[in-house]
């Protein structure tokens, strides 16, 4: 009887390991971390760390929409990390963006500081009229 | 012992394992890297300009070592610490962001203080040159003013010597003639009471002048030339000592005596010789 017990507790454990199935299907995380991939595509191809985090973002979307159904627990994990890293991919963008303007105004005001005034125009020498006798 | 004790010792120990062994598993890089960019987010700038995003990162990172805990083996860990990395760095990027915009703004203000400055500055010049300029326009207008006023003033000093000597104008300036015969009694070098008065008129119209002026004495070729060289310079000083004494400047006039060497008539009638016989002042333009 006690051992009959015993197998029940396992098989009961058996069903908590394999509740994975139970979770619902990403959805909404998963169209919420496209639309974050659509929007770092727009400005992240042209900074290297942008477009490296936003090329994990992609795959990460692609791995995630596979395992709907299957582990959406683990496309859970992944549509929230693909969202995350396309988040990071935009910023990382802007960042490289807004730092270039602040090294462009920072030469500027070098230049603007470093630059003289404008001299006073030479002053006029009043024409003489001739002397005669 | 029999195999039912047995199994039944082993399940706790078994569920035990799979659960609270995380102390004994190595964190993954993930978390490692987690960890380390949570550090740098909480102790750099980000802490200070996004402390929302700084804070989130916490959660996360939390969540993570939570997971590790429990579930160091579980693929849902090294999701979750990958995550709390992500979104350290994303705090990371959005206080570099800040600080970027901050920088761009502090940089145009400072510009534009710059900038209003230098126009200030360039307006101030362009005042000052352009007062300069109008006096100077307007000393030009004086001196022109004045030359008028020194042109009208000789020429009526001119029309005022025209009257009691020739005058004519050569390479050397206005030359005044005075005949001798009007200046001095013959042989002698004091001026006649007559010739006072006409060089009263001269030394009125020439001592406001400021010109050089030569006089120069000149005899007829008659006695010996010695003697005539020393008589016309006695009589170009008289003449000279004359006009000073009447407020022509001393240090513009000199006195030169020709004697017979330049004469302008023929000195063999008598009305060439009196011709000859002469003074001349030479009035020099103004240097």
């Amino acid at each position: 009887m006690k051992v009959k017990a015993i197998w029940i507790a396992i098989a009961v454990g058996g069903v908590g390991v394999g509740c994975a199935s139970s979770v619902p299907p990403p959805n909404d995380q998963w169209s919420a971390a496209q639309a974050d991939v659509g929007r770092a595509t727009a400005v992240a191809t042209t900074v290297p760390d942008a477009r490296l985090h936003l090329q994990l973002a992609q795959e990460d979307l692609a791995k995630s929409k596979q395992l709907i159904g299957d582990d959406n627990k683990r496309a859970t994990n992944l549509a929230v990390l693909a969202r995350v890293e396309a988040q990071l991919a935009f910023s990382l963008a802007k960042q490289a963006t807004a730092q270039d303007e602040a090294t462009k105004a920072q030469a500027e005001l070098q230049k603007s500081t470093s630059q003289p005034v404008t001299p006073p125009m030479q002053p006029v020498t009043p024409t003489t009229l001739p002397v005669t006798h | 012992m029999n195999w039912n004790h047995a199994l039944a010792a082993a399940v706790p120990v078994i569920l035990a394992g799979s659960v609270g062994c995380a102390g004994e598993h190595i964190p993954p890089k993930s978390l490692v890297d987690a960890r380390a960019d949570y550090a740098q987010a909480r102790n750099g700038v980000a802490m200070q300009l996004d402390p929302t995003d700084v804070h989130e990162a916490d959660m996360s990172l939390q969540t993570a070592e939570q997971a590790f805990h429990d579930s160091p083996d579980d693929p849902g860990t090294n999701d979750l610490a990958i995550i709390a990395d992500r979104k350290a760095l994303y705090a990371q990027s959005q206080a570099g962001l800040m600080k970027a915009q901050q920088d761009t703004q502090l940089a145009t203000q400072q510009l534009q203080t710059t900038r209003s400055q230098q126009l200030a500055m360039a307006q101030g010049q362009l005042g000052a040159t352009q007062m300069q300029l109008q006096q100077q326009q307007a000393q030009s207008i004086a001196d022109q003013q004045k030359l008028a006023t020194m042109e009208a003033n000789l020429k009526d000093a001119r029309a005022t010597i025209a009257k009691i000597a020739s005058i004519k104008d050569d390479d050397r300036g206005m030359v005044i003639t005075l005949q001798g015969e009007v200046l001095f009694k013959t042989g002698k070098s004091d001026l006649k009471p007559a010739a006072m008065a006409k060089l009263d008129q001269i030394a009125d119209a020439l001592k406001s002048k400021e010109a050089p002026i030569t006089v120069y004495g000149f005899t007829d070729n008659v006695g010996a030339h010695d003697m005539n060289m020393d008589l016309s310079q006695r009589r170009a000083d008289s003449v000279r000592t004359y006009l000073i004494s009447k407020g022509v400047p001393q240090d513009l006039i000199k006195a030169e005596g020709k004697g017979p060497d330049s004469p302008v008539a023929d000195n063999e009638s008598l009305e060439g010789r009196a011709q000859n016989r002469r003074v001349e002042l030479v009035v020099s333009p103004k240097k």
